[in-house]
């Protein structure tokens, strides 16, 4: 009876365990064809069957995203900077523009701006006071009404009548924007002391940055809205735009943009057709793996987030995933995250000491570890202020710098060095003192990146070969970037080595990179996310920084590149640890193909920015479906 | 019935006042946090402003409008009259979204997730349980490694192994989200159909943990019960076993119910886990962002719908235990 009693007691846990799975397994283990069908989970689920279902996304009109979106969508205000809006509204470097348009787009593989809702090249007057540019013809808004510079001018007017960040952010360097008629615009820029515009690079850059916004609906947002901080929160569900895709849906999951088949854009004297995808979607993933797991599923075909270990997914597992660059560095950097020193650390206001631990630091391993392999290495792309496209590279004198560069883990040079400044350890404990006090320093990031907290690591790991005492703390990103932008007041202890950002490309780079990263004007601010965060001063920097923006002689902005380069590499007030893209782009053709790919012939070339920042949207009317 | 009026409103006193501290915790708290969640706002907004007193200036604009300027005493004061009118004001990591909406939109999948994973794992543990401690042998012997192993691995664990097994693995069921990716919500059955599909890996990798503990947990509560004194007089008695084992269970599941009643209090704090892991939507990843970014009026708002819950639910156990078990109403009432 017991032995009985024990075997049902087995069976009845086996099926309890087996009812935990099976409960949920019956039914799609049984009928897996129909899972397919009905909620195509899989991944080429053909177009035919899905249609059936109008409330399905049919697979082979629709492109999905990953890594822009993070959290659910806000709002469609273009005049506001709050929405959470990512596939919509980014008013960048290169601007986003599947929705709403700017009249230039910003290429960085050429590093040219081409015409979108513009007509031909704006122009400069003789004086470098204003610019002129003209609106295309053809461009219509969503509601059909045509685009004018009376929508551009207005925007602006808007802008600055409510503070908004677009004006915040340029009216030192804008002044007026005018519709001269109905297809003219001229921009005023503001002057400097010789009565030319102060910043030319930066107006320049407003033409590629900041959208066009229709001034009907902007009166109808005016006339609802109380207040400039009503007007910047308001929703704007009835947004009207010019771009190639509206709203279709959104939730907490995903959100889905529309292809406005009357888009103006078709003309042929822009795109002259509509781009392939008729959706847009992206669904809204928790974490970097979840986003991975879904690209290597097929359920993602433009993935614009880290997956680490890229390549895993062709060479090892056969998908038909791939990167911009067939190889490392797989796509192409752009920006340099870059360790600030604290110039106020005791010993790190030594320049030998900055430079020794600069020079010990193992860049291979940072590049191998936490980029896996996803940056130029300093081998490849000798370390300047530059980053690795071609464009910027050209434009400092690499022989002029060539003894100042250093590529990593030349502990023999760093000690050598230290030795020479006098910074030896005097006392016999294995550490370094410098007049008699010991180097000890903390290197921190923010706590959960996991990529800067390896390289983080390494930086301290270096310190320790040549005898400075690093240690690493990562407080949390709320924590750290209070403390770190607040540039008004010293850092305090705790942040001697700190980990930060540097802009990518654009139309005002390198030189905006190199303000950011060296310039003096952002010390004393409160609220610091310019750059310069270790507080960084010297005047002759400033001066070269101040002058380049006038500059149009080619040979005097190298040398003023160059003369830039050398005092960086020199004074190390802060030291790139690896290059890394502007956007992730890796693609899975397993639904469509054609995708940007470096040497794919296309005139201008499309850069790899996931097919909707700046140039790179022209990508979008290249693909084709792999199984039309 | 007098003493069980007496009883219920000393309880009823004893909760408002456990009430009124949580409330003001509630606000105190996440704001003693250090750093500055406007800072955070700023910082995404001021991705590529290439200006920098314009950035000071947005800095000042949101501090003004999320009151973060004001004196904490008069925050709380604001932030009173305002929940007494059921406003939460501004999230600030979704602004300019309200606090009551990020909860709509996502409280459902939420309870939806938990509410069934709670009851589910409490019924077939508790079961389990009690089987185990009456049946003893073979059965026994398998359930308590079973259970233990189950219930010692962490919540990420269980998910990740589900995850492997059935979702990649076997292609049985999907990795993410609450709905199919190529999918819009519709009242259609293959939308209702994928949701169901969507369901089933973050609803049993909550439910296979909560049986492992409380299958253990029942099991010891049931033995000890079924060796007090009572169970063996009923024997002596004659009384019959299915009779007994009445009054065992009823004993036995006390603390059990106890637990169940925090269980379902705690539960809009989400299953944070499950929910990263498979990108579920639903509270308990928007509570752990506006943790990590200060999101003060979220972070109030939710931990009130905790504390209100937590507190009706052990109200609401208290009073049933003093019908369910007259010596606690005894004990209390003297």
């Amino acid at each position: 009876m017991k032995k009985l009693l024990s075997v049902l007691s087995l069976m009845i846990v086996a099926t309890m365990v087996l009812t935990a799975c099976g409960g949920a397994v019956t039914p799609a283990a049984t009928q897996p064809p129909a899972v397919e069908t009905e909620a195509p989970v899989a991944t080429e689920a053909p177009a035919t069957e899905a249609s059936v279902d109008a409330n399905a996304l049919p697979r082979n009109e629709t492109l999905y995203f990953n890594g822009q979106q993070w959290g659910p969508v806000v709002g469609w205000n273009p005049y506001s900077n709050s929405n959470n809006n990512a596939l919509a509204i980014a008013q960048q470097d290169s601007a986003r523009v599947i929705m709403f348009e700017t009249p230039y787009l910003y290429n960085m593989l050429d590093g040219k701006q081409y015409p979108l809702l513009a007509d031909g090249d704006y122009a400069w007057d003789e004086g470098m006071t204003e610019v002129t540019f003209k609106i295309k013809a053809a461009a219509k808004w969503s509601d059909g009404t045509p685009v004018t510079a009376e929508d551009v001018a207005y925007t602006w007017a808007t802008a600055v009548k409510y503070d908004t960040p677009l004006a915040a952010a340029n009216k030192d360097y804008v002044d007026t924007i005018e519709a001269k008629d109905a297809q003219t615009v001229v921009v005023k820029a503001v002057l400097g002391d010789d009565g030319k515009a102060k910043n030319p690079l930066l107006v320049n850059a407003y033409l590629s940055t900041n959208y066009v916004i229709q001034k009907a609906w902007t009166q109808t947002l005016e006339a609802r809205s109380a207040d400039a901080t009503a007007l910047l929160a308001d929703p704007a569900e009835d947004v009207v735009y010019s771009g190639p895709y509206g709203k279709f849906f959104a939730d907490d999951s995903k959100v889905v943009y529309v292809r406005n088949d009357e888009y103006w854009g078709q003309d042929a004297s822009m795109w002259g057709k509509l781009p392939a995808p008729k959706y847009l979607a992206h669904t809204i993933f928790k974490d970097n793996a979840a986003g991975s797991v879904a690209l290597a599923q097929g359920e993602v075909d433009v993935s614009q987030q880290f997956n680490s270990n890229i390549q895993v997914l062709w060479l090892n597992y056969g998908l038909p995933v791939s990167t911009y660059l067939p190889e490392a560095p797989y796509g192409i950097g752009a920006s340099l995250p870059t360790a600030f020193y604290n110039l106020k650390s005791y010993g790190l206001d030594n320049v030998a000491v900055r430079k020794a631990i600069a020079m010990a630091v193992d860049y291979p391993t940072i590049i191998a570890n936490a980029m896996t392999n996803q940056s130029a290495t300093f081998d490849q792309v000798p370390r300047s202020l530059m980053n690795p496209t071609a464009g910027e590279q050209a434009l400092y004198d690499h022989d002029a710098v060539k003894d100042l560069q250093w590529a990593g883990n030349d502990v023999a040079g760093a000690i050598a060095l230290l030795e020479e400044a006098g910074v030896t350890d005097t006392d016999g404990d294995g550490w370094r003192e410098l007049d008699g006090q010991k180097l000890t320093y903390i290197a921190t990031c923010p706590n959960g990146w996991s990529d800067w907290q390896a390289a983080i690591e390494i930086v301290a790991a270096a310190g320790k070969k040549i005898g400075i005492d690093i240690t690493t703390n990562y407080p949390e990103w709320s924590v750290y970037q209070t403390v770190v932008t607040a540039s008004d007041a010293d850092l305090p202890e705790g942040y001697d080595i700190l980990m930060m950002w540097s802009d990518g490309a654009g139309p005002t780079q390198p030189w905006g990179r190199i303000r950011k990263l060296m310039s003096s004007e952002f010390v004393g601010m409160a609220s610091n996310w310019n750059g310069n965060w270790g507080q960084y001063s010297n005047p002759a920097a400033d001066e070269l920084i101040n002058a380049i923006p006038t500059m149009t002689d080619e040979s005097e902005l190298k040398a003023a590149y160059t003369e830039l380069v050398k005092i960086y590499l020199t004074d190390v007030p802060s030291f790139t640890l690896m290059y890394r893209p502007q956007a992730f782009h890796a693609v899975n053709e397993s639904v469509w193909t054609n995708f940007p790919h470096d040497g794919d012939g296309t005139n201008p070339p499309v850069p790899p920015l996931d097919m909707t920042d700046g140039w790179s949207i022209a990508g979008l009317y290249n693909l084709t479906l792999v199984n039309p | 019935m007098k003493g069980y009026r007496k009883y219920f409103f000393n309880k009823l006193a004893w909760y408002l006042v456990t009430f009124v501290f949580a409330f003001i915790l509630n606000f105190i708290l996440p704001r003693l946090m250090p750093g500055d969640p406007v800072a955070a706002i700023v910082a995404r907004f001021a991705q590529g402003m290439s200006n920098a007193t314009g950035v000071q200036a947005i800095y000042q604009q949101y501090t003004e409008l999320f009151g973060t300027n004001k004196p904490m005493l008069e925050q709380f004061f604001i932030y009173v009259k305002n929940v007494m009118r059921g406003d939460f004001g501004f999230s600030f990591s979704q602004y300019p979204r309200t606090v009551a909406d990020v909860l709509k939109s996502s409280i459902w999948w939420t309870a939806a997730l938990q509410f069934p994973a709670i009851i589910v794992g409490w019924i077939i543990g508790n079961t389990l349980g009690a089987l185990a401690a009456y049946r003893k042998g073979g059965f026994d012997k398998v359930l308590m490694p079973v259970s233990i192993f189950v219930s010692s691995l962490p919540p990420f664990g269980m998910a990740v192994i589900l995850l492997v097994i059935f979702g990649i693995g076997l292609k049985w069921f999907p990795t993410s989200g609450g709905y199919g990716f190529d999918l819009i919500p519709s009242f259609t059955w293959s939308f209702m159909w994928s949701v169901i599909v969507h369901y089933q890996l973050p609803f049993w990798s909550l439910v296979l943990i909560a049986v492992g503990g409380q299958a253990i947990g029942m099991r010891s509560m049931a033995i000890y019960e079924l060796n007090a004194d009572y169970v063996k007089y009923a024997r002596f008695m004659g009384i019959k076993d299915r009779k007994i084992i009445g009054y065992v269970f009823r004993n036995a599941m006390l603390p059990q119910i106890t637990g169940l009643a925090l269980a379902i209090g705690t539960m809009v704090g989400g299953a944070l886990v499950a929910e990263i892991i498979f990108s579920y939507p639903g509270l308990g990843s928007t509570i752990f962002t506006a943790v990590m970014g200060g999101d003060y009026p979220l972070i109030s708002a939710t931990t009130l719908i905790i504390t209100v819950m937590v507190l009706a639910a052990n109200f609401i156990i208290e009073i049933l235990y003093g019908f369910i078990d007259p010596r606690i109403k005894a004990a209390q009432a003297d």
